[in-house]
């Protein structure tokens, strides 16, 4: 089999959409159950306008788990994955800038609590953020580029898992 | 493409019901105003009795320490905005600048021996009309509080309630009800020029300069922002306590 065929084959675009949902999901429920904190921790990247950071801190998590739950139960699986790929992008870009601007802030991405650490190792942990957002970028790529050479085919039983 | 985007439409849309619904279930310490007004944090939605950012700070209240002394040791619930409550410590620490234990001040409850008059927290703490707030150390943070001083709590409930300044309220920036505290401060607090510490996490917590920025909108013009905050407290060993009362 072609490299092409593997990266392209049923089975492994199913479990990487899991992964990517899953993990979206996994994301989403701190903030759900605390947006002031999350709230607090956009505030602290400096980008929105402050009239829309409560608006943020409410929606991006609902969103996030939406996604996430498309892409588990394989509805609606290329506008999920785009979807992801767009708040990855976001997420890469904002951490980006804050890192280069020299504004040490905890991503925010699994634990909405203050996590107290030292500007060193918060500036050393945006660095893997970045790495791990690529990284998943990458597999939304797979999963977007599965789905563009047999639409569907991923969600059906015998094919996939 | 039309699919497409209809499809992101339903989850955006879905997500925004979603986010609505669940604000609005939310308990007060989990709840957003849909619109945030931090960097305005000046901002009081309703008019305040003293708009104008700052009385003349010439003008000391009759009472020493008239807040704290007038207040009631008792419990208060967390959020409540009722009274402030008097710290119980009132011993003036060793090292602190010597009080002229009320000396002229017309109080009606019986200053107690070693609490400074309102002219000696003013000299100490003078009012600045023209920012919103001044930094204050632990020393000063820790004769402050001896000196029946109100405190705010500027970090979320449930870090306050793992541990804060005994007579410390909560005042969360980050929380929706912080508005309707600060109303009630407004009323509880006629001399917006008595000082008020606030404090949050130290290091580069901001929330107690947010909410300094707040009550500065509000008319009060000698919010002192503990700098080095809650840690500093507790390293220090000044009087503290965990749970929902003050």
């Amino acid at each position: 089999m072609t490299a092409r065929g593997v990266l392209g084959h049923p089975w492994l675009t199913v479990r990487v959409q899991i992964l990517l949902g899953a993990v979206f999901i996994v994301a989403a429920l701190p903030k759900i159950a605390d947006p002031p904190s999350f709230a607090h921790m956009i505030y602290n990247y400096r980008m929105l306008p402050g009239a829309l950071v409560n608006g943020a801190g409410l929606f991006l998590p609902w969103f996030e788990l939406l996604t996430g739950v498309a892409l588990v139960l394989g509805i609606w699986r290329r506008t999920a994955s785009s979807a992801i790929g767009i708040l990855l992008l976001l997420f890469i870009v904002s951490i980006g800038f804050n890192l280069i601007r020299g504004n040490p802030i905890d991503c925010g991405c699994f634990d909405v609590s203050a996590a107290g650490r030292s500007v060193e190792e918060r500036f050393q942990d945006m660095g893997w953020v970045i790495a791990r957002d690529v990284g998943m970028l990458l597999l939304v790529g797979q999963s977007l580029w599965s789905e563009r050479l047999s639409p569907g085919r991923a969600a059906q039983p015998d094919q996939g898992a | 493409m039309r699919r497409f985007f209809a499809e992101l439409s339903a989850l955006v849309v879905c997500a925004a019901l979603c986010a609505a619904v669940s604000n609005y279930l939310a308990g007060r310490e989990r709840k957003l105003t849909p619109v945030g007004r931090y960097p305005n944090a000046q901002v009081v939605p309703q008019p305040a009795q003293d708009p104008a950012p700052g009385p003349a700070p010439s003008t000391p209240p009759a009472a020493p320490a008239p807040v704290a002394a007038a207040s009631s040791p008792g419990p208060v619930p967390a959020g409540a905005t009722t009274s402030l409550p008097a710290p119980p410590t009132r011993a003036i620490p060793s090292g602190s600048p010597s009080a002229k234990g009320g000396a002229g001040a017309p109080a009606a409850p019986e200053p107690l021996p070693g609490v400074p008059s309102g002219e000696s927290l003013l000299s100490r703490f003078p009012p600045h009309p023209d920012r919103p707030f001044a930094e204050v150390s632990g020393t000063d943070a820790l004769w402050a509080h001896s000196a029946g001083v109100p405190f705010l709590d500027a970090r979320r409930t449930k870090v306050y309630e793992e541990g804060h300044v005994v007579g410390a309220r909560s005042f969360s920036v980050w929380e929706s009800d912080v508005d309707q505290k600060v109303f009630a401060l407004q009323d509880e607090v006629p001399a917006k020029d008595r000082p008020v510490v606030l404090y949050c996490s130290g290091g580069e917590c901001e929330d107690s300069h947010m909410l300094a920025e707040k009550l500065f909108g509000a008319g009060f013009v000698n919010a002192l922002v503990y700098r080095d905050g809650w840690p500093d407290w507790q390293k220090r060993g000044g009087p503290s306590r965990s749970g929902p009362r003050p």
